[in-house]
């Protein structure tokens, strides 16, 4: 009993190392510009996408281990890439304007991309190269396998060099500025586009390797990755609070972990239900999630505007 | 007509109920990802009143709406502090759970011999009262548009009433209406369930006219494309959502030549469009120049 | 040092400023009346290049501003200390005064700047890792200050330092706008309390409802009848 439940610990925590970064990206991203980026799983999926056509067109061609870092490269790469082009022609241009309407905006380039994917591996099941094939270790009745111990390590390396990027470097106080205070930012000279535009590429890289992650345990890419990694990395998100860093790693950690216990009582399906009964609670009875910030109070509201 | 134009007018129409939910919580000052949800709500609850329990096919419309109308107050209740993104992600979530609990929800009964009702992923087959009591699929299409006019008709009498105003009041300042004396928390609960019933009737109907529904249908993409359509055609008039629809729907049809670039095209479109016109084709300075435009010729006369 | 001539700024169709025009003598302190609404604040954010005017140019030095981006401006030697504070109220006070001295490169001298600068506020020394969010009304304002001397300007400009804050802590406001003053820092100041600016102008504006109806220096007219405009505007006396 004890044995599977550390198993389901262990497993929750490795999904959730994943659910992790994907959170983070989204809240980088919504830190800057205070909207969401609908896209942003969608542009990981092209990414990933690319590392499977490479895969597809040149497996056969390469060695294994060369392959493996060529797609991690060109999956990084790519997400990074697409996130550009999401910002450049959602989120800037709409700047001062609708936040919905960049919203939706973001949306139609989720439609785009996924139109383009299918274009490019029309398949359902798209093969991702796996770096490691080693078995996996057995410490007593666990087992642990390569991929768990490969997202913990790169999960907490990531973690560790942005907390050192965010705290200790110019980029990272005008990054913090700029979600703390947009206006107070302008004020001591911050260029809030560049810094958006750098922001949504970091975002979109940590994500890409987030999504890295994720194919080299499944092994494959579908087209159903892009709404999978969205969902993932929004609840992540929200359960953390919107807005905070440390609460999107803790809010993808604790995804993680409810969905591996709700799988091994209940089953996969009872497990997404859980999720999302898990974030509307959340949003319902504590807005601001773990790390809150309070609701709107309109009558305070109003008096301070008097 | 053609089948085809049947089929395709028939479409439209029930999209533009979806559409026109989300579109009154917009034009209030809510983004919902949600309404998908009361739609496919409305769809399974008519499906089953006549289906199941043998009600009349109007009744059960009725129903449709009633239910989706519930849900929607009862996310619009439990929500009502919350505001923008909170808001938005609630009611995805709120979705989502309501699609996987269908997708969960097994209740069949014995209907002539056959085993009738919701199964889970496998759908919901056989609600064929419809095309029992004698509609044929252009009459049903007359009975969608009629039932889209009537709702599109009192949604304009709506915005143009003192309520209708104070709703976009709210929606572009609600710290303002609230001074003003109105009673935000009350006037968004409302909002929500009434754009529940909407997409609750739009389900019924779409479940009686297709005969089948499954969970699945009733996805984030119909939710996100239910906003979009508002954003699209413009917000400033109920009109909007509908224009919205059709212009999704008809360049869906008019370039089913380049089936994969037709994506790819139409999502850039909308993003342009919506860099030119955050608030869609119709926004809200657009109609108040047609209106004076309109109103122009009435007083020479 | 600074001529803003004929600037028009507006949101969307309502013009806020009308065609505003004034100067700033360089070292001294100039003061911005006018009533709620005037314009005042536009004005601030439109020199500080946050907005952007429909016609008009700000020179400092010479230099046109006007189509510069708000950072440009910060670098040109223009700081802000802008209306309601706007500190970071996550970020420590000593993060605040960093994220100040943003543009500078010289990263020596903008440490011993932000020691003298805790020195000269003691009580933000105090509180130095204390998140911004979290200190008085007062405290705030020099933070403000403070994190704006950062950027080592030749021209502060203050939008409604007095605001919401106590007689006693307004007082060591101004005091420390005339040391500030006397140090050669040039000083734009936009005040509601008339009578406190008054007492530390050189010269000051009138603006009322988006345009300048008065300039002078204290001492040249009477007190009163600036003061009475200042709160309400022109008034007709029947």
């Amino acid at each position: 009993m004890i044995a599977d439940a550390l198993q389901t610990l262990l497993n929750g925590l490795a999904a959730g190392a994943a659910y992790a970064l994907l959170g983070v990206g989204f809240t980088l991203m919504f830190g800057v510009m205070r909207r969401l980026n609908l896209s942003y799983g969608a542009t990981l999926m092209f990414g990933g996408y690319l590392g499977a056509l490479l895969m597809a067109k040149a497996g056969d061609a390469l060695p294994d281990g060369l392959l493996a870092v060529l797609a991690a490269i060109v999956t990084v790469a790519g997400a990074a890439l697409a996130g550009l082009y999401v910002e450049r022609l959602c989120f800037a241009p709409l700047r001062d304007r609708s936040g919905v309407a960049a919203m939706v905006s973001s949306f139609a380039v989720w439609m785009q991309i996924e139109a383009l994917a299918s274009l490019l591996l029309p398949r359902h099941t798209n093969p991702y190269p796996a770096p490691l094939d080693l078995a996996p270790l057995h410490l007593g009745a666990l087992t642990l396998r390569a991929e768990h111990l490969l997202t913990f390590a790169v999960a907490a390396l990531l973690a560790v060099l942005l907390h050192r990027l965010l705290s200790a470097s110019r980029f990272g106080l005008a990054l913090r500025t700029l979600s703390d205070s947009t206006a107070a930012a302008q004020t001591v000279g911050i260029d809030a586009r560049r810094i958006t535009l750098l922001a949504f590429l970091l975002a979109s890289a940590l994500g890409g390797v987030g999504a890295w992650l994720v194919l080299v345990a499944d092994q494959q890419v579908t087209p159903m990755f892009g709404m999978w990694s969205t969902a993932k990395g929004l609840i992540a998100m929200m359960l953390g609070g919107l807005g905070s860093i440390p609460g999107a790693v803790i809010g993808g950690l604790l995804l993680g972990l409810v969905e591996a216990t709700g799988q091994a009582l209940f089953g996969p399906q009872v497990r997404e239900l859980i999720a999302y009964g898990l974030l509307f609670v959340v949003l319902v009875a504590r807005p601001g999630g773990i790390f809150g910030r309070a609701t709107v109070d309109l009558d305070a509201a109003a008096r301070e505007r008097l | 007509m053609s089948d085809f134009a049947i089929g395709l007018a028939s479409n439209i129409g029930m999209l533009a109920f979806v559409a026109l939910s989300a579109y009154l919580l917009l034009i209030s000052g809510s983004i919902s990802f949600g309404q998908q949800a009361y739609f496919g709500l409305g769809a399974y609850a008519a499906g089953i009143a006549t289906a199941l329990w043998d009600w009349p096919l109007m009744v059960a419309l009725g129903f449709g709406a009633l239910i989706g109308g519930l849900g929607g107050g009862l996310v619009g209740l439990l929500t009502r502090k919350l505001h923008g993104l909170y808001f938005a992600i609630a009611t995805l979530a709120f979705a989502e759970m309501t699609r996987i609990a269908l997708d969960l929800w097994h209740y069949q009964r014995m209907v002539d011999g056959e085993f009738v009702g919701p199964d889970g992923p496998n759908g919901f087959n056989g609600i064929r009262r419809a095309f029992e009591d004698g509609w044929d699929p252009a009459t049903f299409m007359l009975l969608i548009w009629a039932l889209l006019a009537v709702t599109l008709l009192a949604l304009i009498l709506f915005e143009r009433s003192r309520a209708g105003v104070t709703l976009r009041a709210t929606g572009e300042d609600p710290v303002l209406t609230r001074l003003l004396g109105a009673d935000v928390a009350r006037l968004r609960v409302t909002t929500a369930a009434v754009a529940g019933a909407i997409a609750g009737l739009g389900g019924g109907l779409y479940a009686h006219l297709n005969t089948y529904i499954e969970p699945r249908l009733f996805d984030i993409m119909l939710g996100v494309h239910a906003l979009a359509y508002g954003l699209i055609g413009g917000l400033g008039t109920a009109l909007g959502p509908l224009i919205g629809v059709l212009i999704d729907i008809g360049i869906l049809e008019s370039t089913s030549l380049f089936q994969g670039w037709r994506m790819i095209a139409f999502g850039g479109l909308v993003a342009v469009l919506l860099i030119w016109r955050p608030r869609g084709l119709l926004d809200e300075p657009t109609v108040r120049r047609l209106r004076a435009l309109l109103a122009r010729p009435a007083r020479h006369a | 040092m600074l001529e803003i001539a004929d600037i028009v700024t507006a949101y969307g169709k309502i013009e806020a400023l009308k065609g505003v025009s004034l100067s700033v003598a360089a070292g001294h302190i100039t003061c911005l009346l006018g009533p709620n609404g005037a314009g005042k604040t536009t004005l601030m954010y439109t020199i500080a290049g946050i907005l952007k005017p429909r016609r008009g140019s700000v020179r400092l030095n010479g230099t046109e501003l006007v189509g510069q981006r708000a950072d440009h401006i910060v670098s040109s030697g223009i700081a802000l200390v802008p209306e309601n504070r706007l500190v970071f109220p996550q970020m420590s006070v000593e993060e605040n005064l960093a994220a100040g001295a943003y543009l500078r490169r010289d990263t020596a001298d903008v440490a011993t700047d932000k020691e003298k600068l805790l020195a000269r506020f003691p009580v933000l020394k105090e509180r130095r890792a204390q998140a911004a969010g979290t200190l008085s009304g007062g405290e705030q304002q020099m933070l403000a200050v403070a994190r704006a001397l950062m950027s080592r300007p030749k021209l502060l400009m203050m939008d409604e330092p007095s605001m919401g804050l106590a007689p006693l802590v307004v007082a060591e406001i101004f005091r420390i706008v005339e040391e500030l003053n006397r140090d050669g820092i040039t000083i734009f100041m936009v005040e509601q309390n008339a009578h406190m600016a008054l007492k530390v102008a050189h010269k000051f504006f009138l603006m009322e409802q988006g345009k300048v109806t008065f300039a002078g220096a204290p001492g040249e007219v009477a007190q009163d009848d600036v003061i009475h405009r200042a709160y309400l505007g022109s008034m007709k006396v029947t």
